[in-house]
């Protein structure tokens, strides 16, 4: 005999989830639904808005190359960082672990404000920079691109950190060894054997962050400039300032099924994953 | 002559790639190095390195009702949020770990969505469904709809407790006669106490720090800390930010320790 809960003593004790679920979480998601196509009736306009309107379509081109650059950013260093994690042995891995899990405790709000003062034209990297060059080199990084990528790579990192570590870590050790014995050298190794074995993991972050970053708000809110307006701004933008529901909702519609499509295709490299392992 | 050669491109991409991590490292710290020693720079213009030492900055934050009075009310709803994740996540995750029943991997994934929806989504809907409820600028209201943001946390971390536990231990208890809920308090809890308080730390936090949600349901009676530093830094730039934000640093930086050390030494090396 196994110990488990009858069918309606375990749907008993999930009762208040599922309630909870359908109330705050299900039913906003409906209501969403509903207000991109009804506004007093039934109307196309909040999609059609969205597929004709030459600033949501701008928004939408940023949102897109914003999140892809940030990606980007986030997987070289996330990746490095990984290396340089996995090949530590345990015990000294914990305080680089320390720095790479503490921003993913910090508020973002602490985080931005803090960019907003390091990267200001007087700000402490434009100090270095000028220390370095002797007063030659200077770089705008704040209300523009350059500082929404570099807020967002920081909030990313540690999503495209760990799962890298992780597919890092669980490879064959004796692998690498072997390739070394028959005389390849450690670029090849890592060409050939441990870069194609982290590709799972490399899918989960890219993913992960691609997700994430498509709905980002705070970051580009605080950091970007007009020009840098993403689809999470337009929709509080519409929501609040226009007061235009319709087209809030059918944005956010939008965003939502570009980031069910991202999210589906995470899980099903995670249960690949899980497959494959077992 | 040739092997040589390789040597050295091998050490410069070994010496690339540990100047790409340590640039990593540097920009993931680089935010909270920065604002601990300016929060203690005093004065009314934010400096670094700072020009002197004082601690003017939290004594404005303490002498100021309207940002205490915000990081109390979002201590007050970080600590319901927690209390009703807990109630309602503890028995959720039991019942998804012990249960077997069909439609159990629906509810599983309904309840981990809220983790991977883009919360401005959520935000717009949570907005507009309140507006009918009369739920907004309420703290029950913020309340709830942190609940429903936390859970996924709360059913990762003590699901995970779960599968580390003995189900022989469950088996024996019941046959020996132990009803469920003994079974639950004696057998089940003591074994999973840590990852409960690891799964409760993340709901305190992630309440405690989130700003999207709160951003549209609050009003002027229920502006969270999160949502009044957003307007400063919008607004104003307010270097009493700094002092809140060294507070909160120090805040995410003992979470973040202890979460660390109560995790099982084998799920690290995971």
């Amino acid at each position: 005999m196994i110990y488990f809960l009858e069918r309606r003593f375990a749907l008993l004790l999930l009762l208040p989830l599922c309630m909870l679920l359908l109330a705050f979480f299900l039913w906003p998601l409906g209501v969403v639904a509903w207000a991109s196509i009804y506004d007093g009736g039934f109307t196309p306009r909040g999609y059609a808005t969205v597929v004709g309107s030459g600033l949501i379509r701008q928004v939408a081109v940023n949102t897109l190359s914003i999140s892809a650059w940030a990606t980007l950013t986030s997987l070289i260093l996330g990746y490095a960082i990984a290396i340089h994690l996995a090949r530590l042995p345990a015990r000294k891995r914990t305080p680089y672990l320390v720095l790479v899990m503490l921003p993913f405790w910090t508020s973002i709000l602490v985080k931005s404000f803090a960019f907003t003062v390091a990267l200001g034209t007087s700000g402490i990297v434009n100090q270095l920079l000028g220390w370095i060059s002797g007063g030659a080199w200077h770089l705008e990084m704040m209300f523009n691109r350059i500082g929404v990528i570099i807020g967002m790579t920081n909030y990313l990192l540690p999503f495209m950190v760990l799962p890298i570590m992780a597919s890092l870590l669980s490879q064959n050790p004796s692998l690498p060894l072997a390739a070394k014995i028959m005389g390849a050298g450690p670029v090849r190794i890592f060409l050939r054997i441990t870069l194609p074995l982290s590709l799972p993991g490399v899918a989960a972050g890219v993913l992960m962050c691609l997700t994430l970053s498509l709905g980002m708000y705070i970051t580009p809110a605080l950091l970007g400039g007009r020009k840098d307006m993403m689809l999470a701004n337009l929709i509080d933008f519409y929501t609040r300032q226009t007061l235009d529901w319709n087209v809030a909702s059918a944005i956010a519609v939008a965003l939502l099924a570009v980031s069910g499509v991202l999210m589906l295709l995470l899980t099903r490299f995670q249960r690949d994953r899980g497959i494959s392992h077992a | 002559m040739r092997n040589m050669s390789s040597t050295v491109s091998t050490s410069i991409w070994r010496m690339l790639g540990r100047a790409l991590a340590w640039l990593g490292y540097a920009l993931l710290i680089l935010p909270s190095l920065i604002i601990i020693p300016i929060s203690f720079g005093g004065g009314q213009e934010l400096a670094f390195p700072p020009k002197s030492f004082s601690l003017s900055l939290f004594v404005q934050f303490v002498n100021d009702p309207s940002w205490w009075g915000s990081a109390l009310k979002s201590l007050v709803i970080a600590s319901a949020t927690t209390v009703l994740s807990l109630l309602i996540g503890l028995p959720a995750a039991y019942g998804l770990a012990r249960g077997s029943f069909r439609g159990r991997r629906v509810i599983e994934a309904c309840a981990l969505a809220p983790m991977l929806v883009p919360v401005i989504v959520l935000g717009l809907g949570v907005y507009m469904h309140f507006s009918t409820l009369s739920l907004v600028d309420t703290m029950p209201g913020v309340v709830l709809a942190h609940t429903v943001l936390v859970l996924p946390f709360m059913l990762v971390a003590i699901g995970s407790g779960l599968r580390h536990t003995d189900i022989a231990l469950e088996t024996v208890a019941r046959v020996m006669g132990a009803s469920r809920l003994r079974i639950f308090f004696e057998v089940v809890l003591p074994q999973i106490k840590t990852s409960v308080l690891v799964g409760a730390m993340f709901a305190f936090l992630i309440s405690f720090d989130e700003v999207v949600i709160a951003y549209f349901i609050t009003g002027p009676g229920t502006e969270t800390l999160p949502v009044k530093m957003y307007s400063a830094i919008r607004w104003e730039v307010s270097p009493v930010l700094a002092a809140v934000s060294t507070l909160l640093t120090i805040l995410s930086l003992l979470f973040c320790l202890a979460v660390m050390a109560l995790q099982p030494k084998d799920d690290a090396n995971q």
